[in-house]
């Protein structure tokens, strides 16, 4: 008699975050654990070779060595594993940053970069660069994320499968230094804002009309996405007030004394990065942004 | 619908409660020795001594215990001549009593029992104190595993030369009281003695991690350079002085202590139709599913790395790793059990 196959069941420890620490002693009930995730930050998909046979493909990604836990809320679970009911999927959506339409990425620098006040964009020069205005953000560059299958295998004429369509985006940016609105419709809300700073927004399509449309353009012209297309994510960054009116944060996250083309005279700066992820099919994107303040 | 969050409902939820216990050997030349007495604190006001494991001074003492004695306001000794920190001693014995022994039913507080009833019997009105810092004792002593073997040598120079008693609670894993206003305790026993009701040298306190020893098992060894016997001086000599004696005749002192450990365990389910694809950058090459090599009727897989327990607002509250990556497919659950401790 053989013995009864236990690797199905795994005991594993699990630690508090800093933010499941902080709520655990707040005493106020907000530590209640509701859901769950699986993650798979450290794995390489690109280590899995097919022409290894079946046995060995995976052979290189199940040595991967696995790192202790971080306590902290905002590095751990990065990548998440998604739920999808069907097997036969050959292509999953991406998110990716449309600089066709609105080209709002500075070249030079591959990032997208905002002026914190109105005398900073009085010495931005567009035809030169683009740039945010966190102030007078109407008159600024928009940031464009479109959603859909990025192959050319597949024509855009085709419609994406409603089970593969983001519905809701969750933007997270550093709330110390700006905060999500829109051009055409009322400033995001913020869900959220963790003990890092860190404010999530969650934009739902149908409620957040002027954050998240659906994309209907079967063309090229102006796309990003080769394939099938979900929805498109539009939205701008308005700088906080800390950084519109004082130079302390720059002082203490940034540098100073830079220069650039499209802005007259030196400035001052901070790089951070602003993630956007599907709240849904879960793929992400994380965009490099620098607040600069002319001195 | 693609997901990335799957609900625990109260069904996937149940704690448990695990004890740990730790074994803690005080070796004797440490209590008193090896570091010269630099590991051992003064204070100003002589009410205690406190042991270290290493001189205190550095940032890297642990402190062991506090040793101090006192006598009942009952003892003969209290109206003996001109004995030395009278009131301290009375106040310690008072205060140690009032806490582990409690109150008799006109609010007087009661004297140690030497058989630790409460009926009447012999009562210990001399005695030290040893007082086990939480940092060892932590939730409380295992009953059964205490152990303080003292050397019964006639002459202080000597101490270790006759037959070494060793002081231990026989019996207490199945044989203890909980009358103590301070939790479980139990009857202190030399190993030589049989366990008869009048036998006892002492009481130990498991929950508040208190010895108490009876004066008496020290009636007739020097207790100080001039070789006084144990009633001399605690009368004639100050808390710090009764402390060294203690000390110098401690061979070793072991217990086991106990930590109550309460945890939560989350089942974290993975049925056969989820969590077998992922959303890490990787995972796709120009939108195709790289593990599906390029045929849609392959079966998706992912690898596992870590689980992330989420609040309802998706606040990630706790993390767990596993050893080496688990694989996930349509031809395989999983059922991981996250273990959570408070």
């Amino acid at each position: 008699m053989a013995f009864l196959d236990n690797s199905g069941d795994i005991i594993i420890d699990a630690v508090l975050t800093d933010t499941g620490r902080y709520r655990l002693a707040k005493g106020d009930g907000s530590f209640k654990i509701a859901k769950f995730a699986l993650g798979d930050d450290e794995i390489d998909y690109e280590l899995f070779d097919p022409s290894d046979g079946d046995a060995n493909a995976d052979l290189e990604i199940m040595q991967t060595p696995i790192l202790e836990a971080f306590t902290n809320n905002a590095s751990s679970l990065k990548s998440k594993l998604v739920s999808i009911p069907r097997n036969n999927i050959l292509y999953m959506p991406v998110l990716m940053t449309n600089n066709k339409k609105q080209n709002a990425l500075n070249g030079d620098l591959n990032m997208y970069v905002v002026a914190t006040d109105e005398t900073t964009e009085n010495n931005t020069d567009q035809t030169l660069a683009p740039f945010l205005y966190g102030e007078n953000f109407n008159n600024g560059k928009n940031l464009r994320i479109d959603q859909g299958i990025d192959t050319p295998a597949i024509s855009p004429k085709f419609s994406i499968e409603s089970d593969l369509e983001e519905t809701q985006y969750i933007i997270e940016i550093d709330n110390r230094l700006g905060s999500i609105v829109s051009q055409t419709g009322p400033a995001a809300r913020i869900a959220y804002i963790d003990d890092d700073n860190v404010a999530s927004y969650y934009l739902t399509m149908g409620t957040d009309q002027s954050y998240v449309t659906k994309n209907a353009s079967t063309t090229t012209a102006g796309e990003i996405i080769r394939g099938p297309r979900g929805t498109t994510l539009t939205f701008s960054i308005q700088s906080s007030i800390e950084l519109n009116t004082s130079t302390y944060l720059f002082t203490q996250l940034g540098s100073s004394g830079e220069t650039m083309t499209g802005v007259n005279g030196n400035f001052s700066y901070i790089d951070t990065t602003v993630r956007i992820q599907g709240a849904t099919t879960g793929a992400q994107i994380d965009l490099p942004v620098r607040f600069i303040k002319s001195e | 619908m693609a997901t990335i969050f799957k609900t625990i409902s109260s069904d996937d939820i149940t704690s448990t409660r695990t004890l740990l216990h730790e074994n803690v050997p005080v070796t004797g030349t440490i209590v008193s020795g090896t570091y010269a007495d630099s590991n051992i604190k003064e204070y100003t006001h002589g009410m205690f001594q406190s042991v270290y494991d290493y001189p205190y001074l550095s940032s890297s003492a642990n402190h062991l215990f506090d040793l101090t004695c006192g006598y009942s306001n009952n003892s003969p000794l209290s109206a003996s001549t001109t004995p030395t920190q009278n009131s301290k001693k009375i106040n310690i014995y008072g205060q140690m009593a009032q806490v582990l022994v409690g109150y008799d039913t006109t609010g007087s507080v009661l004297d140690f029992d030497q058989d630790g009833d409460l009926s009447g019997g012999n009562k210990i009105q001399e005695a030290y104190f040893i007082n086990v810092s939480r940092l060892l004792a932590k939730d409380e002593l295992k009953r059964g595993t205490f152990s303080l073997i003292v050397g019964s040598g006639s002459l202080w120079t000597d101490p270790f030369d006759a037959v070494q008693l060793t002081i231990a609670d026989h019996g207490a894993d199945t044989n203890y009281r909980s009358s103590s206003p301070a939790g479980d305790f139990a009857v202190l026993y030399t190993a030589s003695a049989p366990f008869y009701e009048d036998s006892g040298v002492g009481l130990l306190y498991y929950q508040a991690g208190v010895a108490v020893l009876t004066a008496s098992l020290f009636g007739d060894v020097g207790m100080n350079s001039a070789d006084e016997d144990a009633q001399a001086v605690l009368t004639g000599s100050k808390i710090d002085a009764n402390a060294d004696a203690i000390r110098h005749r401690m061979n070793s002192l072991t217990f086991n202590n106990t930590i109550e450990l309460n945890s939560t365990i989350y089942f974290c389910n993975a049925n056969h139709n989820e969590f077998n694809y992922s959303s890490n950058p990787t995972y796709l090459s120009s939108s195709s599913i790289r593990v599906k090599d390029g045929d849609p009727q392959n079966s998706p897989s992912s690898y596992i790395t870590s689980v992330g327990l989420y609040s309802a607002d998706n606040e990630l509250l706790a993390t767990a790793k596993v050893s080496e990556p688990l694989k996930k497919d349509p031809s395989s659950t999983l059922t991981l059990r996250v273990r959570l401790d408070y």
